[in-house]
This record gives structure tokens, C-alpha cells and sequence, in this order.
């Protein structure tokens, strides 16, 4: 296991060094740089002073050089400074984790609660007017994209009962049941797709597992549904759920840009994309490997799970 | 002609007076009540912090305005803004002298920085200097939008702490109006330049408490400010809601008190009308407007005809129904009255190419296409640049479309923001689709700006010496009846040369909740955000 760990943890090493190059010359590629917007701000260019700010900024370097000085600076944990705001990386960056850490795991909360009991229904019930009606339901959940979901809800409610969130945000140590109000509903419109997509996987394999041997013997052997599906059936069932719901968290860290925005939250996904449109490069490559650290890490957690979930699951120590 | 004549009159107190009074008139009738707090909306984060003098937008103007102080300001309590609504704000008051050679200002005695520090004539020496980038000029700034504003100013001199003078190469009374704008506050002397991109250290009635990035401006009122009484409010809010419809269910579900200069269209003004009746809206001029540029350096642009055609194509009157849905005015290069005063008269307008009939107004453009040789067996192909932003692409697709129709075949592209303002000052681009606002609504400022020969914000690079020759006689002209008169003439000139043709004069229908006392929009959506005079009935 330890062995199988350290592996994990080297290719995830080798990974974001991929990473790290990959995003760096993405960025890069994109016409434009800070210094672009920054004249465009001011809604004209002269190109001496545009030169004075590329050499302020290091931004005159050979890209490799730049590359080199920001793996340098990142060796000894230091994100460096923002272009736009002028200020450490970091003290922009750590208060958007929480945001978008808060948001991910209610909307996970939500679509497991949401997806497993409704998919283990939909398969015991196969081919009933229930599952036919989960069914339906999950598809809707697929059909919808959640920032949709969520303008619909935000101009559902301003127009029926003249509310919307907070759109300012509140941080769980000032009013946690604000910081709830404000967190459950753009929890609900992710956490819904995701749920559809759990509720999909454990319908088709519950319904894989129901047909297995064991479990008709168990039924054979008399022992109640709940103890058959639950104990049983679902225990095996779960592992690809798992590796769904891991997928699902790391996909949320960096994929809840338009809910974000619709909801107003100052999470990773919404700076983000406004650091790449100023191309405020330091915030956006570290901020892009945070978002990679998260889905190695959540990946890494899956397969230890998958260990504990099924123990006949044993890594090549 | 009575109307004129009022204009006139109004223009003329201030200029035939050589010293003019100061103080923040009461701007209601009801009993303002001191205290709460107001939540204001914020499209987008501050984009260069406080640093005004580092940007010409809006997302820093009226976000950054209430912590600075200017010496002059256009009254917050009058909706249309000239030289007769010039009030004094850290000057006392003011003189012309040397037959409007000097500019000298009396400073107000009790005003303190936000930190303590006094405030004296030096600091404004220093912003001023600065900004005009004098050749003894302490601090550098890093973008300076609007040095060409002062490259009449000879020299600004300090003969005591309280006293400053600006030393003019000519006579210049336009100078007032841009030092009215709120793009023209004085910084603390003793204060970096560059840390106004991280905060604020000003002289205005709040004080910066907290910018929290991404989210939100928080300010406090300023308890030293030396407007006895003011500001009214305890503090400040201003909420960063970058999506639009956010923005708008914010407002109409209370969270929000008053909204964003020029974010409320006619449409928007509707939707929230119907929703919450009670809400007070301003139809206001935002003093942006829809134009045209085309590249005068190149073919085919370079041919008057061509150019011409394009401007007899464009039937102004369909893009204000169909881009803005009624929201926008007619208007050349100043902005029309009653929103402002140097604007042509309408019976001048209707003369312009593509202010008539649309039917007759297209069959002159594809006579002097026919005669640039231009056919509909061999139409002109061009690509139409524009931002990648909604407003300017609506625009855009509209005039594509109105080109058509006389020949002229028009792809569009649409260039991000980043790319947007390099091609325009380069000359990267054949035609254009373009939106541009002024700091204030004066003829130097715009004229200078957009289309004096080697500006960088003249982006069709027209460059007419006979016309900066005018600009120059309309600038130092005393009287003002004469240089409206010169003013609507050089307009009819830079139409009748499509330098820049002006299709669109833009609306703003500013919303607040009718608990909002005070706030008066200006007709200039950037010189209006103090807030000193604003209180919450409620």
C-alpha cells in the first residue's frame, strides 16, 4: 500500500510539472498580456511606457527564463505577486479556497444523498413507473446545466417572492445560517446534475450486482430486502460510484465558474477566469495548480478508499 | 433660440466672472437624515485600485470618487454639467487673471488627509505635475491616460501653502471643466502614486476601510471631512457583481440601494419598472457614444468618398431602435442639449450625412461609391474590428448589415479587450465599430483627444491641420456665444469629413430605491461619486 502510494504520488509529481509547463505556455499563447489590458484600461498605448511596465513586471525575460524564475519561486512556496491587484499571490488566492471548498462539498453532500438512494430505488424498482419517473428526473438533472439552473432560480425568486441570496459573501464564522441561506441553493443547482450522474451509475450497477449469485442466494437464504441490497448488493455496487463521486469533487473545484458567478460566491473558478482575461499570470498559473493538486489528490483518495470499500482490492506492495 | 440664450446666459456667470464662489449647496427640500449605510452596485473590481489618474473607466471612477477630492467639481445637486455648474470643492474659490492666462486657486485651509497630514498647494503641484508630466515632476505615473488635458499648462506654481496657480502657454477656460472631472483628483503629495493601486489615502468625505478583491469596497465616513455636516452616511458599500443579470436581481430584491453609471438600459429600466413600481430611474446622458472609426492611413479608408458612404449608410435612427430600443439620442460629436451645451442644434444635425432618410441617405452613399468605383458587380470587402464585448458587437452587426445594403461587403472580427486598444492606436484595422465616453462634456477634451493629429486616442489617425487650427481658436475663445458657434462648426467639419462618424449618443436610465436622497446623476456617468450630499430616507 505504501509502495503503491509513493507511486501515486511521484506520477502525480510528474504531472504537474506537465502541468505547470502546459498552462504556462497556454497563457502565453493568448494574444495579449497584462500590460495590454492595463493600457486598455486607460484606452490608449504608448509603446515606451508598455516596455517600462514588461521590465517592471519581468515580462521582457526570455520564456523560459520566466518559466525558471516561477518553478524557483514556487520551490521555496512562494506564489508570487499579483500583476493586477500588486500584491502577494497568496493573500489573493487563500480566501477563495474556502469559497470554493464549502460550495464543492455541499453540492457533493447533496448529489450523494440525492443520487444513491434514488438510484438504488430506480434498480430494485427496474423497469416501474418509479424508475421510469427517476429516470426522467436524473435525465432533466443531465439535460440542465447548472449555471442555467441557477439563473433560473435567481430570477425565479426575485420575481415571485422579490428575494435572491445574499450576494454579498458571509463567511461561516460571522452567520453560519446566512452563510447556509446563501451557499444552499447554488449547492442545489450543482449538486443536481451531479446527482443525476451518481443516480445513473448506482442504478446500472446495483442492477449488474442484483443479478449476481450471492445475492440471489441471499435472497434464497431468506434474509430481508434492506439487509440483501444494502449490506450486500450496494457494498459491491458502490466502488464505481466512488471513483464517480471522486471525479465529480475534483471536477467541481475547477468547474463552478458560471454557478459562482451567477450566485455572486468569490470562489477559485470565478477569479480565475477574471485573472485570465486581465492575464495576470501568477494568479492564474498557481491558481490552475492548486485546481491540479485537488484532482490528483482526489483521484489518490478514491483508490485508497476503493481499498477499504473492498478488501479483496490489494495494491501491488 | 431662447433656449440658446439661457445656455449662453448660464455659461457666461461664470466666465465674465473673474472670482467665483464656492460651497455644496443643500440639494433637497426634505430634512436629510445622518446615518446607514449604502450598498451600491460595482460591475466589475477595481481595475487599477484608486489609481484614477491611471485609468479612463468607470469601474474605478465611481468606486474610488468618494475617498478623493478634487479642486473643483461640477455640482453634485445639477444633472447637466458647464461652467456655470463648476463649484469649488478643496479650492475656495477661484480667479482668471492675466486675461485667462493664470489660473489661480484658493485653497480651503481645513482640510485634512485621510492619514492626518495637512493639505496644502503642494500637494497639488505634485498630482499636477505629475500628471502633465513636467520635466521637474517628482513621480512618474506608470499609464497616463490624460496628459494631453494639460499640455497647455506652462507651469503650476505654489506661492504659499494655500494659494496655487496654473501658468497657461494661452488662454484656456476649458481647463476648469477638466479639472471638474472625476478623473481629475488630487493625490497626497506624500503619498506614492503607485500605492492608489492598492489604496487610498485621500482628502474625500469616506474613508477607505476595506477592499476586499473580488467582492467588495467598504468605507467609512471620513469624521474630519471639512464639509461641516457631511457626508450624511455612516458608510459605503459598494458590491462587485460581475453578472449582469445578478446585478439586476440584486437591485430588485432590496440588496442593492442604487445601481452602476450606464448599466441600466431602457430595457433593463422596464423589467424593473414592471417588477418593483416604486423604483426611481434618471433618464441621463451617459456621454458615451456609439462611432465609427476607419483608418484614414489606408485604403479604402483613406478616400473621403468611401468613408462618406459609409456614414450616408448608417441610418442612425434604426440603430437607436433596434441596438438600444430607444435608449440612445441622436447627437455629433458633442453631446445634444438639453444633456449638454455644445451640442449642434437639431435642424444642423438633420443636414449631416446619414442624419436624413434613410432611403435618400443610402442612395447618396451608393452614388459616392459608384464614384470611388465601387459597384454592386465589384463591392468592397472589409473586415469591421470590434470589441468582443456585447455592446460593441450589437453595434457592429447592425452596421454590417446597413453596409450591406450600399455595397459594401463587411466581415465581422472581434478583437478581445486585450488586443482591442494596441490595434485601434496602432492603425491595425481597416473599419471599426467603437464606443468612446468623455470625462466631461468640453469641447478641448474631446476634440484634443479624439481627433487632434498625433493623439493616441485618435484611432482613425485623421489629422486636418485647417481643423486643429480651429480647435485651437474655439479653446482660447473668451466669449462664449462666439466658440459655440465655432464648436458646432468644426462638429459639421469632423462629420462632413467622417473622421469619426457618431451614430449614437447613449442613455442611462440610473435606478436607486426611492429611500436614496441626494444621488443626482450627472449627465456624464463619470462625474457624479462623491456621495457627500447622498442619506438613506429610512
Amino acid at each position: 500500500m505504501k509502495h503503491y502510494i509513493a507511486q501515486r504520488l511521484g506520477i502525480g509529481l510528474v504531472t504537474l510539472v506537465g502541468m505547470s509547463v502546459v498552462i504556462f505556455l497556454l497563457l502565453r499563447l493568448a494574444p495579449g498580456n497584462i500590460v495590454d489590458i492595463l493600457f486598455s484600461t486607460g484606452g490608449y498605448v504608448n509603446p515606451s511606457e508598455r516596455l517600462a511596465i514588461e521590465r517592471e513586471l519581468g515580462l521582457d525575460k526570455p520564456i523560459w527564463a520566466q518559466y525558471l524564475d516561477w518553478v524557483r519561486q514556487l520551490a521555496v512556496g512562494n506564489l508570487g505577486k499579483s500583476y493586477r491587484y500588486d500584491l502577494p499571490a497568496w493573500e489573493i488566492i487563500a480566501p477563495l479556497i474556502p469559497v470554493t471548498l464549502e460550495l464543492a462539498a455541499l453540492s457533493l453532500i447533496i448529489s450523494v444523498c440525492l443520487g444513491v438512494p434514488t438510484g438504488v430505488i430506480s434498480a430494485v424498482r427496474q423497469d416501474t413507473r418509479l424508475d421510469y419517473a427517476l429516470r426522467v428526473f436524473s435525465l432533466a438533472g443531465l439535460s440542465m446545466p447548472s449555471f442555467w439552473l441557477g439563473m433560473v432560480i435567481i430570477l425565479g425568486l426575485v420575481s415571485w417572492v422579490g428575494w435572491i441570496p445574499p450576494v454579498t459573501y458571509v463567511r461561516p464564522g460571522e452567520n453560519l445560517g446566512l452563510n447556509l441561506i446563501q451557499f444552499i441553493l447554488p449547492a442545489l443547482a450543482v449538486g443536481y446534475r451531479s446527482s443525476a450522474l451518481i443516480m445513473r451509475f448506482t442504478r446500472s450497477s446495483l442492477l449488474e450486482v442484483l443479478r449476481e449469485d450471492y445475492v440471489r442466494t441471499a435472497w434464497a437464504k431468506g434474509q430481508t430486502g434492506r439487509v440483501v441490497i444494502w449490506r450486500h448488493a450496494l457494498k459491491n455496487a458502490i466502488l464505481p460510484v466512488v471513483t464517480v463521486i471522486g471525479i465529480e469533487f475534483a471536477f467541481l473545484i475547477g468547474g463552478l465558474v458560471v454557478t459562482e458567478t451567477v450566485f455572486n460566491l468569490p470562489g477559485l473558478a470565478r477569479f480565475l477566469v477574471q485573472a485570465i482575461l486581465w492575464r495576470d499570470y501568477p494568479i492564474v498559473q498557481n491558481l490552475v495548480m492548486i485546481i491540479a493538486i485537488v484532482v490528483i489528490a482526489s483521484n489518490l483518495i478514491v483508490d485508497v478508499l476503493y481499498g477499504i470499500l473492498d478488501p479483496r482490492v490489494r495494491y501491488g506492495d | 433660440m431662447r433656449r440658446l440664450s439661457l445656455v449662453v446666459r448660464a455659461l457666461g456667470l461664470v466666465l465674465a466672472a473673474s472670482i467665483a464662489g464656492p460651497g455644496i449647496p443643500p440639494t433637497m427640500a426634505q430634512t436629510p437624515k445622518a446615518g446607514g449605510t449604502l450598498h451600491i452596485m460595482l460591475r466589475e473590481d477595481l481595475s487599477q485600485g484608486f489609481a484614477i489618474h491611471e485609468t479612463s473607466t468607470i469601474s474605478t471612477v465611481w468606486p474610488a470618487g468618494p475617498c478623493l477630492s478634487n479642486l473643483v467639481i461640477f455640482d453634485p445637486a445639477k444633472k447637466v454639467e458647464s461652467l456655470g455648474t463648476v463649484i469649488g470643492e478643496l479650492a475656495d474659490k477661484w480667479s482668471w487673471q492675466d486675461n485667462y492666462r493664470n489660473l489661480v486657486f484658493f485653497l480651503r485651509k481645513d482640510v485634512k488627509w485621510h492619514d492626518g497630514k495637512p493639505f496644502t498647494s503642494k500637494d497639488v503641484k505634485s498630482t499636477f505635475d505629475m500628471v502633465r508630466e513636467a520635466p521637474d515632476a517628482p513621480v512618474k505615473l506608470r499609464i497616463n491616460p490624460r496628459k494631453d488635458w494639460y499640455a497647455n499648462v506652462e507651469a503650476v506654481e505654489t506661492p504659499d501653502p494655500h494659494t496655487v496657480v496654473f501658468r497657461m502657454k494661452r488662454p484656456q477656460p476649458s481647463l476648469l471643466m477638466m479639472l471638474a472631472s472625476g478623473y481629475s483628483p488630487v493625490y497626497a503629495a506624500h503619498v506614492p502614486a503607485a500605492s492608489y493601486r492598492t489604496g487610498c489615502v485621500g482628502t474625500g468625505p469616506f474613508k477607505l476601510k476595506e477592499w476586499r478583491k473580488g467582492e467588495f469596497v467598504d468605507y467609512v465616513k471620513n469624521p474630519d471631512y471639512f464639509v461641516k455636516g457631511r457626508p450624511y452616511l455612516d458608510a459605503l458599500r459598494y458590491v462587485v457583481i460581475v453578472e449582469r443579470g445578478t446585478r439586476t436581481a440584486a437591485i430588485q430584491a432590496g440588496q442593492l440601494d442604487a445601481a452602476f453609471p450606464g448599466e441600466t438600459s431602457k430595457t433593463t429600466m422596464e423589467q424593473l419598472k414592471k417588477a418593483v413600481p416604486q423604483m426611481v430611474f434618471h433618464e441621463v446622458a451617459q456621454t458615451v457614444t456609439d462611432n465609427i472609426i476607419m483608418n484614414v492611413k489606408k485604403p479604402p479608408f483613406d478616400n473621403l468618398k468611401v468613408r462618406l458612404a459609409v456614414s450616408y449608410a448608417i441610418d442612425r435612427r434604426g440603430l437607436i431602435q433596434a441596438s438600444h430600443q430607444g435608449g440612445a439620442v441622436l447627437g455629433a460629436a458633442m453631446l445634444p442639449r438639453p444633456f449638454g451645451v455644445w451640442g449642434m442644434p437639431e435642424k444642423d444635425l438633420l443636414m449631416l450625412p446619414g442624419y436624413g432618410k434613410p432611403d435618400e441617405m443610402k442612395a447618396r452613399a451608393r452614388k459616392l461609391l459608384a464614384e470611388a468605383g465601387i459597384t454592386p458587380d465589384k463591392p468592397l470587402h472589409v473586415e469591421m474590428a470590434t470589441r468582443a464585448i456585447a455592446i460593441y458587437v450589437d453595434m457592429a452587426s447592425f452596421v454590417i448589415n446597413e453596409l450591406k445594403q450600399v455595397g459594401i461587403e463587411a466581415t465581422l472580427k472581434q478583437v478581445e479587450t486585450a488586443q482591442w486598444h494596441s490595434m485601434a492606436t496602432r492603425g491595425e484595422y481597416q473599419i471599426g465599430a467603437n464606443l468612446t465616453g468623455l470625462g466631461t462634456d468640453d469641447p478641448d477634451a474631446n476634440f484634443y483627444e479624439n481627433y487632434a493629429c498625433g493623439s493616441p486616442r485618435n484611432y482613425s489617425q485623421y489629422c486636418n491641420e485647417e481643423v486643429m487650427k480651429l480647435f485651437d481658436r474655439q479653446s482660447q475663445e473668451l466669449d462664449v456665444k462666439k466658440r459655440l458657434e465655432m464648436v458646432v462648426a468644426i462638429q459639421k467639419r469632423l462629420e462632413e469629413d467622417a473622421a469619426r462618424p457618431i451614430l449614437a449618443q447613449r442613455l442611462d436610465y440610473f435606478a436607486h430605491w426611492p429611500h436614496v436622497k441626494g444621488l443626482v446623476p450627472h449627465h456624464n456617468i463619470y462625474n457624479f461619486p462623491r456621495m457627500q450630499d447622498v442619506w438613506r430616507d429610512k
